[in-house]
């Protein structure tokens, strides 16, 4: 999942080899779409949904997104975030991830952050989110190996843990306080 | 470290969670200084209206160029209208049994037509309407080229990421008649097809923003099989059709846009960075799209020349068209020779302009008569596909709403169209 | 680009601007009656009469974005413009020449073209645009440059 136009179709298609509509616009898919591909030795069910900003759908393409997430409780869910907006894309795996799902997060768009001279510190990330993240460029197919060989280190991850984590970085500690209330 | 546990409550509210995102950013993410490229400043100039109008202006011109010499020129006058004028069609008349007269041959081959009472043999793919004739001509021979054309020149500028641009450029327009300017991305795919077209209309938020756009696209946009028979027939009124039709699209959106009751809020758009297109990814969309399209047309064409066929055969046309024809005559100005190519328009559009073609080329009807044919016959019920999609887009209240609107306008822009050319001299 | 370089790009892009604008506006009084024909400048023969004043407008407001950039010529966003404008004349002559290729290959009895029929669809005369064509070239050379300065 992820918001729209970040590239969740080209992962689709290169991870099931299906052919899903990828342009460069928000809002190419409208509707789920599902496909096979072979995760060590099993055969994985895999769907793309539509882009959504938040699990509260404001359209019906969103709706069909949240609904893909809430009638299958038991995936695996791949955050694909803009890793040139990261700040957003964290928003919905946040949303994510406090609904229990297990996560594996992947920065597209690796290239453009690149361009735009943003540097992002993907071990501490991923320690303080707890879950795998891995840097892709979907469209030249860079990261796929390690994300795919990540899908299986995707677990759920604890919303106060990442508070306390997030908290714990910062000089002088004790700011996760401040989130209780 | 101190940590109190168990006091976060789960979901956290919105705030909260733009307070941990910021945590985390803030440890994560550097960002360096940034420079404007020389990308950024081009990608400025076309959103901005005063240089990003004219430059949408020459694009439409690249796409519009395209389209008319890829599908017309090359393909369908260069080849196809040889291949099936020239052999095809005689070499049918030529071994088909039963011959001018017999209605199996009628309905499959050649049709003919009445000449000072005697029945003449059709040299052209247009008039013959016969199921292997024009049923096949119509498809293969002109709709495939024109939307293949269109697909390709689509699918590069929504790689390259210029069709967002356009979204924001139009958004002012567009605002005015309760749409976004993302509407822009479904009515331009509708140029192709208005099956898609409709489909994309799940992007907009609100019911009313999604009901005005579907009735507007079933209504005022011709897709891109009709496009190519008109392109074929009357190159020479393309700039009024299409102007007839923006005027419609746009002075009944505003009106719609008042009547309806419901919100048009903003949606914030994304516009993405302008991106070199992989060739493997437009040679996809556009194989997908095509074989998706013809899929849908090619039965219904077929479909189409028979029932047509059938009906003149029986003497339905006739009767039809003396019980209708007054009524088209006084409102609309055309004659009852029109009843034929709207009914197949019922089925495909293309296939209806095909049949007018024929009427023209026999010199039944003149210039202004058919150029308000083709406005009414894109204006007037969308083809069956798009129809079928509208029912299960649209609720019953919004699907009647569509059709009635669709009756409304049919009359009253179809009547305006009459008036106009009656006070200019030209009806 | 270094001081001689602006300095060249600036008289050259007034010069075509203006040209352009000449163009542009030749063609827009033209379209009323069909185009014009000057030597082997041409810039009838649309089917669509509303095609004439379509590219007229293109053409005035490349003009327009060329006189535009050339104050400050080396700052990026100024650059800009004149990079759209080249653009803008590529996507119109390009088309102009696709026309000629679309109509080169079939013949008009025969399948394909004979040689000359081939050919003879390339000679001249030309719309103004495909004149324009290989001036605006010159933009590439900017495009470079910048490049090497983001680099």
């Amino acid at each position: 999942m992820g918001h729209p136009n970040v590239g969740k179709s080209v992962f689709f298609n290169r991870l099931t080899g299906a052919k899903v509509f990828e342009s460069n616009y928000p809002g190419t898919t409208v509707d789920f779409m599902k496909g096979w591909m072979r995760l060590g030795g099993e055969d994985v069910e895999l769907i793309d949904v539509p882009g959504t900003f938040s699990l509260e759908p404001k359209d019906k393409a969103e709706e069909v997104a949240v609904k893909m997430l809430t009638e299958n409780k038991d995936s695996v869910v791949v955050c694909v975030l803009d890793a040139s907006k990261v700040e957003r894309g964290l928003y919905l795996a946040l949303e994510i991830i406090e609904r229990g799902y297990p996560v594996v997060v992947a920065l597209n768009m690796w290239d453009v952050a690149e361009d735009k001279n943003i540097r992002i510190d993907v071990e501490k990330l991923e320690r303080i989110l707890g879950v795998p993240v891995v840097p892709t460029t979907a469209i030249s197919g860079e990261g796929f190996k390690e994300l795919v060989s990540k899908l299986k280190e995707a677990r759920p991850a604890k919303i106060e843990e990442i508070i306390e984590r997030a908290g714990a970085g910062k000089e002088g500690g004790g700011e996760s306080a401040a989130v209780s209330g | 470290m101190q940590v109190k546990k168990g006091v976060v409550k789960v979901p956290l509210s919105v705030d909260e969670r733009w307070d941990l995102i910021e945590k985390i950013t803030k440890q994560t993410v550097e960002f360096g200084a940034y420079k404007h490229t020389l990308k950024d400043a081009i990608a400025e100039l076309t959103v901005k209206p005063l240089t990003g109008i004219p430059v949408a202006i020459a694009v439409l011109y690249g796409f519009w160029s395209f389209f008319c010499d890829f599908a017309g020129t090359l393909f369908t006058d260069g080849f196809m209208v040889k291949i099936f004028d020239e052999h095809w069609l005689p070499w049918l008349q030529s071994v088909f049994p039963g011959g001018l007269g017999d209605p199996l041959y009628a309905l499959m081959v050649d049709a003919g037509h009445l000449e000072n009472g005697v029945l003449v043999p059709s040299d052209n793919c247009f008039e013959a309407f016969g199921v292997l004739t024009s049923g096949l001509f119509v498809p293969f021979g002109v709709v495939l080229w024109a939307v293949l054309a269109f697909y390709l020149v689509f699918a590069f500028l929504e790689d390259i990421g210029y069709l967002p641009r356009l979204a924001v450029l139009v958004d002012t327009v567009l605002h005015k008649i309760g749409l976004h300017g993302y509407a822009i991305v479904p009515t331009f795919l509708s140029l192709g097809c208005n099956v898609p077209g409709v489909m994309a209309t799940r992007v907009l938020e609100t019911r009313k923003q999604r009901f005005l756009m579907i009735t507007l696209l079933g209504i005022f946009i011709p897709c891109g099989a009709q496009i190519g028979i008109m392109q074929d027939l009357v190159p020479e009124l393309m700039g009024w059709i299409f102007l007839t039709l923006a005027i419609g699209y746009l002075g009944f959106g505003y009106i719609l846009n008042k009547i309806v009751p419901g919100e048009s809020p903003e949606i914030i758009m994304d516009v993405p960075p302008y991106r070199m297109p992989a060739l493997r990814n437009i040679a996809r969309k556009l194989w997908i799209r095509t074989s998706r399209f013809l899929l849908v047309a090619v039965p219904f064409v077929l479909l189409g020349c028979l029932i047509v066929g059938l009906m003149y055969l029986t003497g339905a046309m006739d009767w039809l068209a003396s019980v209708l024809g007054p009524l088209l005559m006084v409102w609309f100005g055309v004659p009852k020779e029109a009843v034929a190519p709207l009914i197949a328009g019922f089925l495909r559009k293309d296939l209806a302009v095909g049949v007018l073609g024929g009427l023209m080329e026999r010199g039944v009807m003149t210039h202004f008569q058919v150029f308000t044919s083709v406005v009414l016959l894109s204006i007037y019920f969308p083809c069956l596909a798009t129809f079928a999609l509208m029912l299960k887009e649209e609720n019953w209240k919004e699907f009647l709403g569509s059709l009635a609107s669709l009756v409304v306008v049919v009359f009253v822009y179809g009547g305006l169209i009459h008036l106009v050319g009656l006070m200019l001299g030209v009806a | 680009m270094n001081e001689a370089e602006e300095k060249f790009g600036q008289v050259y892009f007034t010069i075509l601007g203006a040209v352009a604008l000449a163009f542009g506006a030749a063609e827009l009084i033209a379209s009323a009656g069909g185009g014009f024909t000057w030597g082997i400048l041409d810039s009838s023969g649309a089917t669509d009469p509303l095609f004439l004043p379509w590219r007229a407008i293109i053409l005035l407001s490349v003009g327009f974005f060329y006189l535009s950039s050339v104050k400050d010529f080396a700052e990026v966003h100024q650059l800009a413009k004149a990079v759209m404008a080249s653009i803008m004349i590529w996507i119109v002559a390009g088309m102009a020449i696709w026309t000629r290729i679309a109509s080169s290959i079939p013949g008009e009895e025969t399948w394909f073209n004979s040689l000359e029929g081939f050919l003879a669809s390339y000679a001249p005369p030309y719309c103004p645009e495909m004149f324009l064509l290989p001036f605006s070239l010159v933009i590439v050379y900017y495009i470079m440059k910048e490049k090497e300065g983001e680099k």
